[in-house]
């Protein structure tokens, strides 16, 4: 009578995670496939989404005090439109490696001119939390 | 026998480092001291056109870069256990 009980019960169990697990791919969009696939790998903390990266971007520029929040976009680029001078942009892009969790080396540190190029590198980089 | 100025690239590279060093000091006020007189010491000596002083304001610098170092390991050790209320997040 237990086994009977246990035998339904881890049925039912069966049947609720095969439910919850075809639930996601049911979004039927190319987007969210993509998003089933890696929900496993973002909870390894692996994928980033670009509109999460973007936002978090946004919001350690705007936090700093040197940068007008008025000014800040995704496309602003350091020096014409945020008015950042060269140190400022090196701190700027501590900020950026404290937010991800990243140690950005030098030469790619000083490539990067622009709010994009930021969201770009982080994207694309493995390491980024 | 004068010392080569820096190149942009190798100021950066002091900025950053004395940064990083500002972020190991556990003590609010020390920290927010190196990180206020790195950026003090940057604008007054990035202005230097000249070469002999850009030299030596660099080797001032990474002098006192060394000095953080020390002084992050002995501060640390020596910190009391309470934080200090602005590092508190509230």
């Amino acid at each position: 009578m237990q086994a009977a009980r246990s035998s339904t019960l881890r049925a039912l169990h069966s049947a609720v995670l095969q439910h919850l697990r075809v639930q996601p791919a049911q979004i039927g969009s190319t987007w969210g496939l993509f998003r089933a696939i890696s929900a496993e790998a973002h909870a390894q903390g692996t994928c980033l989404s670009r509109s999460q990266v973007a936002d978090r971007v946004l919001s350690v520029l705007k936090s700093s005090a040197k940068v007008d929040p008025l000014t800040v976009s995704e496309t602003a680029s350091f020096q014409n439109d945020l008015q950042l001078d060269t140190l400022d942009q090196v701190e700027i892009m501590m900020a950026i490696e404290d937010e991800f969790a990243l140690e950005i080396p030098d030469a790619d540190a000083d490539n990067m001119k622009s709010t994009k190029d930021v969201i770009e590198y982080v994207v694309s980089h493995p390491r980024a939390k | 026998m004068a010392p080569p100025p820096p190149s942009p690239a190798q100021a950066r590279q002091l900025y950053k480092a004395l940064m990083r060093e500002a972020r190991k000091f556990s003590n609010y006020n020390v920290r927010e001291y190196v990180k206020r007189r790195t950026v003090v010491g940057f604008r007054d000596h990035g202005a230097a056109s000249d070469s002999e002083a850009a030299a030596a304001a660099y080797i001032l610098g990474k002098d006192q870069l060394e000095l953080a170092k020390r002084q992050a390991i002995v501060y640390n050790l020596y910190s009391p256990g309470v934080k200090s209320i602005m590092d508190l997040s509230s």
